[in-house]
């Protein structure tokens, strides 16, 4: 090995950092885009086999029902309000308001998965049906599963920050799965719009 | 830099480096092997399988050679046939050439960069086990008589439900998940390290051109493999649930398919040459001992290359019946990409017409990649043309550019790096003169195999089929591709036996035997498991030509636990200190569970029921956190 001399000390630096300073964000981001990919490709689809149709939906099949569906992005917007207070709150190494904020976004996934299964059935067609039906719930399908990791995520997550080890990291962690969060429930948006209201005007 | 205690003298540490031994080592024996999280055992061991899975492939070129040989051939019937060449192709491009240069990426690239590991190394082994698991399912399936047989693109309607029932083509598409996952994680990984990981002092404009090729590899597989992986599962929806993507009856359609897999189809093609071209970069530097000529415009043609394989997907789709507008733009988009990669190549020759070249056998394959690249490169520029490509497509000619390309681009700059780096990662020198046979063994064989197929395209030769008559006149060129196939496997099992040997009695390399430049060279061959006792700092592009005494580093990481030092993106300053995860099965639990998921999966739509809890049961017992200590000695490096 080459010979060295050192020039500098690092010992000082600190050993929590938020943001684009930790390599965890990093690999989020890296997530978000591969995941952000896989449901543009869905919706990608859906517009290019909308061109096989006269009709959107195709004929004999009703128009999604939009109670549940419209409910659902709403609250996923506003399941972004305790996220970011928690997320806020780690930057501040505020455990107290990580773990209210962690606390309430669990209980908001679980309701949330309980939702999508509900918004299944509001689409009113089978996925085997045409396939109207079969892209329609395949971008449900896709972006459930990042609904239900997040939501195991989100709950390991608070029970970590209700133990006594909880550490520094810990709220470096529970801020970058905020990160994630923000991207689950914003991305829903442009699927709602996708799914469930422009079979009311294609 | 944010603490600096100036020149201090030289420090040689022995009781640092045997602490940092104890604490970066991986544990004995066969759990050390299965947990591993080393960039460095996890890079070897993907780059032996890759390569197993490369001699398997070849063999089946082997076997299709021999068939097509001579008219009306019966050694394989159409049925083995169509499994032979999905095979040797599924095998080429997803169990070979992605995974085998990504390999090497993530065994050089944090030694490049002067870093201890890559920045998940748990997510590492994760990639590299379901890998293995992708690779080892393919050929299961193969073995018991269910390999694929649709060809490596698998066109819809021929792999749909009505035309090829049985399992087969959900073999094709749940294989192809496997090695794509790994592909993604891989790349998040060497992402996140080339950004994070760097040595203090290497700015992206010092960052070897290697480290760049992989930076943009990794970028175009994020946005690249993403649709294969989704466009394959909705092929196996179809085919198990009953979904009609592709099924026109029901108002899918089966140019979705091509769109979707020529999105990833031809990106692939880049992902796997532009970490070849971050090779014959540090070749031509290392042998010609200069440094490569126009490194700003060799960072943007690889980053215009990116772009760029982006924006040509629809040639492959010129005989489907496109709006003239579309023909035209997809035209330009193909030729236009001809122009950083000429960029590249003049570069090179300007830097080996301005050097002293060596010419040892890394820079014989880099020559021999000129030579081959250029002309699978102009054919390329040839089937740009729709009228021209509506001629040859499907024919061998296709077959002859492509396999210029990727034989010559791809396979030729990797042995080019076997020779180059096998010091590096083992301690000893391969043969030289047993090189010099392998490379023109190689060289004229990939000439006499592949050349005569350019013109039995054009004398109408489709390819794709098992046998040809008598009558078509074929068979001499035939029987000449035959024989440079015959010659490239004496090339290869020279190759081999040139490992073997030189495993066990080539002459020792030393740290640095062929005088480089780059930060690799500055630790013993082979590495450490620390990689560097002190943290080197980078002054230039070329740190090991231009400090030619000691190194400057920095110290103060704790030696008890492994850390590592976090730079900033831009221009590497020390940023924060990582701790670093120890040895765990966690990542190889996670992979069983993911394969449980995917095999299950092809049989029964149950399979999400069974696989996805112990999938997520294994990522829970990966991230909780384990042995968490509190208060304990802290040992930093010393400092001088």
């Amino acid at each position: 090995m080459r010979p060295m001399r050192v020039v500098a000390d690092v010992s000082g630096l600190p050993r929590t950092v938020f943001g684009h300073r930790s390599l965890m964000w990093w690999g989020t981001l890296g997530f978000i885009v591969i995941e952000g990919s896989t449901l543009f490709i869905c919706v990608a689809s859906y517009f290019y086999l909308r061109r096989n149709f006269s009709t959107w939906p195709p004929e004999h099949v009703f128009r999604p029902a939009l109670l549940i569906p419209t409910v659902q992005a709403v609250l996923m917007l506003a399941s972004n309000i305790p996220m970011r207070w928690a997320d806020r709150a780690s930057s501040r190494m505020d455990i107290r308001g990580v773990r209210n904020g962690f606390l309430v976004c669990s209980v908001l996934a679980v309701i949330m998965t309980v939702l999508r299964w509900f918004e299944f059935k509001s689409l009113h067609v089978r996925w085997d049906s045409n396939a109207y039906g079969s892209v329609a719930w395949a971008t449900l399908t896709a972006h459930g599963t990042l609904l239900v990791l997040e939501m195991a995520e989100t709950i390991a997550f608070t029970v970590l920050l209700f133990k006594d080890t909880a550490e520094d990291r810990d709220l470096a962690g529970a801020s970058d799965n905020a990160l994630y969060w923000y991207f689950m429930t914003g991305v829903w948006i442009p699927l709602y719009v996708v799914v469930f209201l422009s079979p009311y005007f294609m | 830099m944010p603490i600096d205690v100036g020149r201090r003298p030289s420090v040689d540490h022995e009781s640092v480096r045997l602490r940092l031994e104890e604490t970066w080592h991986q544990p004995p024996g066969l759990w050390g092997w299965l947990t591993s999280v080393d960039h460095k055992s996890i890079g070897k061991r993907y780059i032996v399988t890759a390569m197993v899975f490369f001699l398997l492939g070849g063999l089946e070129a082997g076997v299709i050679r021999a068939q097509l040989a001579r008219p009306e051939n019966t050694l394989l019937g159409p049925d083995a046939y169509n499994q032979f060449f999905t095979m040797h192709g599924m095998t080429m491009m997803f169990l070979f050439a992605v995974p085998v240069v990504t390999a090497l990426g993530l065994y050089l690239v944090p030694l490049m960069i002067g870093a201890r590991n890559l920045a998940f190394p748990r997510l590492n082994a994760y990639g590299y086990w379901v890998y293995l698991a992708g690779g080892l399912f393919l050929y299961i399936s193969f073995f018991l008589n269910t390999g694929p047989d649709t060809g490596w693109f698998s066109y819809v309607p021929l792999a749909g439900p009505e035309f090829s029932p049985g399992k087969r083509v959900d073999v094709y598409a749940q294989s192809i998940t496997f090695t794509e996952i790994a592909a993604l994680v891989a790349a998040v990984e060497l992402i996140v390290t080339i950004f994070k990981n760097r040595a203090p002092g290497m700015t992206l404009n010092r960052m070897p051109l290697f480290v760049w090729a992989m930076l943009v590899q990794a970028f175009m597989v994020l946005f690249a493999m993403p649709w294969i992986a989704t466009v394959t599962q909705l092929l196996a929806m179809d085919r198990l649930v009953a979904t009609h993507f592709f099924n026109p009856a029901e108002g899918g359609d089966a140019l979705l398919w091509q769109h979707l897999f020529w999105f990833f189809g031809h990106p692939e093609v880049y992902i796997i040459l532009t970490p070849a071209l971050g090779f014959v970069s540090m070749i031509v530097t290392t042998f010609t001992r200069r440094p490569v000529y126009g490194y700003p415009a060799m960072v943007l043609s690889l980053l215009s290359i990116g772009f760029l394989s982006f924006g040509l997907w629809v040639h492959h789709m010129f005989a489907t019946g496109l709006p003239q507008l579309g023909q035209s733009f997809f035209t330009a988009a193909s030729m236009m990409i001809a122009i950083p990669s000429g960029i590249q190549i003049f570069c090179w020759i300007a830097t080996i017409w301005s050097g002293r070249p060596r010419f040892s056998v890394p820079f014989l394959f880099v020559l021999g990649f000129v030579v081959l690249f250029v002309i699978g490169g102009v054919t390329g520029v040839m089937v740009a043309s729709v009228s021209f490509d509506q001629q040859v497509h499907d024919t061998y000619f296709v077959v002859a550019h492509f396999h210029y390309v990727l034989v010559g681009g791809a396979v030729f700059p990797l042995l080019g790096a076997f020779y180059y780096w096998f010091p590096k990662v083992t301690g000893r020198m391969l043969d030289e003169r047993l090189g010099d046979w392998n490379f023109w063994l190689l060289f004229i064989g990939a000439n006499l195999t592949f050349f005569p197929m350019h013109q039995l395209g054009l004398e109408g030769m489709p390819r794709r089929v098992y046998t040809y008559l008598q009558g078509t006149g074929w068979g001499d060129l035939n029987l000449l591709a035959t024989i440079g196939a015959v010659l490239i496997v004496l090339g290869m099992v020279l190759f081999l036996v040139n490992v073997v040997m030189s495993l066990r009695r080539g002459a020792l390399a030393g740290d640095d035997p062929w005088g480089a430049d780059t930060l690799e060279w500055a630790t013993t061959s082979p590495p450490p498991p620390y990689n560097f006792a002190y943290i080197p700092v980078v002054e230039g592009r070329a740190p090991l030509w231009e400090q030619s005494g000691e190194l400057p580093a920095v110290a103060g990481l704790r030696t008890d636990v492994r850390d590592v030092l976090l730079t900033t993106m831009l221009d590497a300053e020390p940023d924060s200190v990582h701790r670093h995860p120890v040895p765990t099965i966690w990542p190889l639990l996670a992979a069983i569970a993911t394969t449980i998921l995917f095999v299950t999966l092809i049989f029964t739509p149950w399979g999400a029921v069974i696989g996805a809890p112990l999938l997520l049961l294994s990522l829970l017992g990966w991230g909780w956190p384990q042995g968490r200590e509190h208060h304990e000695e802290v040992m930093v490096e010393q400092q001088g």
